[in-house]
């Protein structure tokens, strides 16, 4: 699939550490030219692989976005009509795929937010305390290395409108719980909330070590200048984060406009098609046998990761 | 995204890729070719079999009766998730690396023949009369047969007796009176009188027996034929149930059914022979019954008949031996003593005129329910057209849409998909 590519972005990604070296490019320092040689060496491998292997298929997948393949045509492969662009003019007219589209946006607009505070929130606050840290750690990150099938058995168990624990628990304090996976308006909220729930950990590992490399002289200094709790996060740490935290909203956002398993899982796409995700619906078009207009569609969720990419790059880069 | 998924995509794009495009105009590999005749005397070399879930795990040991009919044969049989085993078998004949026979569920027939992957079945060893109508009708593909029907499924109306005597309530026979049911078992305790699957994935297995009993059909043979007074009747008839509060309007969780069947808060449900077990199991075990569905103004009704079929690949290198393997296994005491095996249905109607299918009663309604099936069409493009009947049947029963709306947009997108037969 396209969108895997996506995830290599290079060397720069992590922490933004390369961009500004990249900046003075092409000609640099004799250590400047000893460094691109280094890189360019270690890269081969995953260069030869990534030729061998993936490429291919990439570009013949993005061949295929242009005809009309079906699963019929197996054998034959070059029995298929050149389409042009009727796959994707076909996919933008296909009132099922603006649904999913904007069931997607929703969930990266709210989910990638709501993920990075609560996981920031959760670092921040195992960044202070001393004792039970690495519990904590623990605990936080258990979700993320947990089967996506036992973690939907108990989140369903959760939810149930009769008997689950979250309407039992509203039913304590007098709130008539509504059946969260059954309705339309609540399905997708209730799949962000565990998404992010399910994420936190990861986010809150990177956010943890991002913590570590704030100066405590920075933060004693701002102190002894008389700044607060709350204005030595906001104009001390949090700058400094910056790099740390367009690294998380990267592969965050990422995997959230790839999210799949959550609805495969927990709803099947439903209650009418309110969770179903783009990638379901490419999922579900593979499975009908339309080759080439799921092509199509991978290759509009490849450039909307691009483009959130790229918008994010530009939003939280370091200031210099 | 799923990996098996992903491997077809890449295996099909890379072959496009190393090929030149341009669909031929004359005709397409789904043609028909003349079956290969087959040879006397038994089987011999390697004949290699795949076969998903209980059948694939079953079917090893079961076949060493036909090894012993056969000394110069080896049966080689590979079990395979149903999950994923749609996408193993389309990558196995992109590939050309196919087995020999393979067991394919109903709804994939027109699909993978349309492929040309199957051989057409060779009519002087199978008789069309030998089998039920409805799974034979699932092997057909534009007028050819590409399989054997191997163990069929059907659905009836399973119920609660005491519930029903209670109320003073015959089974029903007509649509008027499964309503008149589903009221009475409700007064008699039930929360809900009848179950019927509100939307989602499968949905219209439950309902399309009621558009077929009213005379609608899915497709004239050429092209889908969804819109019709007869469609949209059948489906007021079935939101009625939801809106006039007999059954719930959200899907069910797996397991919930026969808990909930078991201890009396549903009073009836319909499915499919599986849940004889899975309600004993659940508790209940004289207080139900299956009965054949009702018809619009008699019974029996038109019901659901799934199941799987067998097919020998066009690239197989023993398609002589793999005939006679599926020759083998739709003899009528085989198929009894697979049912013995592992309670598959035959195909056969012989088979159920003796032995251990005349013994359980509530199997035995099965076999009456399946000389009244229908199949849905073995076309290409089916499964996409029933994901979007789900979907519409979905919005009629919460009432975003109405019926006849509903099943206009039914034929709108089917019409579009088209059939993909060429």
């Amino acid at each position: 699939m396209p969108a895997v590519a996506t995830t290599r972005d290079g060397p720069d990604a992590p922490g933004g550490a390369g961009m500004s070296a990249r900046r003075g490019r092409p000609r640099g320092t004799p250590l400047q030219r000893r460094q691109a040689r280094t890189a360019w060496l270690l890269a081969v491998p995953f260069l030869l692989l990534f030729a061998a292997f993936t490429a291919g298929p990439v570009f013949a997948s993005l061949f295929m976005s242009f005809t009309d393949m079906r699963s019929t045509d197996l054998r034959t492969p070059l029995n298929v009509e050149l389409a042009g662009l009727d796959n994707y003019t076909q996919l933008f007219s296909d009132p099922l795929f603006r649904k999913v589209a904007v069931n997607t946006a929703i969930f990266v607009v709210v989910g990638v937010p709501l993920t990075m505070v609560l996981a920031l929130a959760a670092a921040v606050g195992l960044n202070g305390i001393q004792r039970l840290r690495g519990f904590f750690r623990l605990g936080y990150y258990l979700p993320v290395v947990t089967s996506i099938v036992a973690v939907a058995v108990v989140w369903r168990f959760l939810l149930q409108p009769d008997t689950g624990p979250i309407n039992q628990l509203l039913g304590v304090v007098g709130i008539d719980g509504p059946d969260w996976l059954g309705s339309t308006s609540l399905a997708l909220p209730s799949l962000i909330v565990m998404a992010a729930w399910r994420n936190l950990g990861t986010l809150m590992v990177i956010f943890l070590a991002g913590l570590q490399t704030v100066p405590r002289e920075m933060l004693e200094a701002a102190e002894v200048d008389g700044a607060g709790r709350w204005q030595r996060f906001r104009y001390v740490t949090l700058p400094l984060l910056r790099p740390t935290l367009l690294f998380g909203a990267v592969i965050t956002g990422i995997g959230y406009l790839q999210f799949f398993e959550e609805p495969y899982v927990m709803t099947r796409g439903g209650p009418l098609n309110s969770t179903r995700s783009v990638s379901f619906y490419i999922y579900d078009h593979f499975g009908f046998g339309n080759y080439g207009y799921a092509a199509a569609a991978s290759y509009v969720l490849f450039v909307a990761i691009v483009v959130l990419t790229a918008l994010q790059f530009r939003l939280l880069r370091p200031k210099t | 995204m799923s990996r098996q998924m992903t491997a077809v995509a890449a295996l099909a794009a890379t072959a496009l890729a190393l090929t030149a495009c341009g669909r031929d105009d004359e005709g397409s590999d789904g043609e028909a070719a003349p079956a290969e005749e087959i040879s006397e005397g038994p089987a011999t070399g390697n004949i290699e079999v795949w076969a998903m879930g209980t059948e694939g795990e079953g079917l090893g040991a079961f076949l060493a009766g036909f090894e012993e009919e056969n000394p110069d044969v080896t049966v080689e049989v590979t079990p395979v998730p149903w999950e994923g085993a749609h996408d193993r078998i389309a990558t196995a004949i992109a590939a050309g690396e196919t087995p020999d026979v393979s067991l394919i569920g109903t709804t994939w027939m027109g699909e993978f023949a349309e492929t040309g992957g199957l051989e057409p079945t060779p009519t002087d060893l199978f008789s069309e009369d030998d089998f039920f109508p409805g799974p034979w009708a699932s092997t057909v593909v534009d007028g050819t047969s590409y399989g054997v029907p191997w163990y069929v499924e059907t659905r009836a109306l399973f119920y609660r007796t005491d519930l029903a005597q209670q109320a003073g309530l015959e089974p029903p026979t007509t649509w008027d009176d499964l309503k008149t049911f589903a009221q009475g078992l409700q007064q008699a305790g039930a929360q809900q009188g009848i179950y019927l699957q509100p939307g989602q994935g499968g949905s219209w297995q439950t309902f399309m027996p009621f558009a077929w009993q009213n005379g609608a059909t899915l497709t004239d043979g050429d092209a889908y034929t969804l819109d019709s007074p007869e469609m949209i009747e059948a489906l007021e008839y079935y939101t009625s149930y939801f809106t006039e509060g007999l059954s719930q309007n959200t899907v069910l969780q797996p397991g919930a059914l026969e808990q909930m069947f078991a201890d009396g808060t549903i009073g009836s449900f319909i499915s499919g022979p599986w849940h004889i077990g899975l309600v004993r199991d659940a508790g209940a075990t004289d207080n139900f019954d299956v009965v054949p569905l009702p018809g619009r103004d008699e019974a029996p009704g038109a019901s659901f008949v799934g199941g799987g079929n067998l097919a020998v690949f066009t690239d197989s290198d023993n398609k002589d031996g793999a005939w006679k393997l599926i020759e083998y296994l739709t003899q009528v005491e085989v198929q009894q003593s697979w049912y013995e095996a592992i309670t598959d249905l035959p195909s056969m109607p012989a088979a159920w005129e003796d032995g251990p299918l005349t013994e359980d009663e509530l199997v035995a309604t099965f076999g009456e329910q399946l000389e009244h099936t229908e199949a849905p069409p073995a076309v290409p493009t089916w499964e996409q057209v029933a994901s979007v009947i789900d979907t519409d049947i979905e919005a009629a029963v919460r009432g975003t849409m109405s019926a006849a709306d509903a099943v206009a947009d039914m034929q709108s997108q089917a019409s579009s998909i088209g059939t993909g037969l060429q």
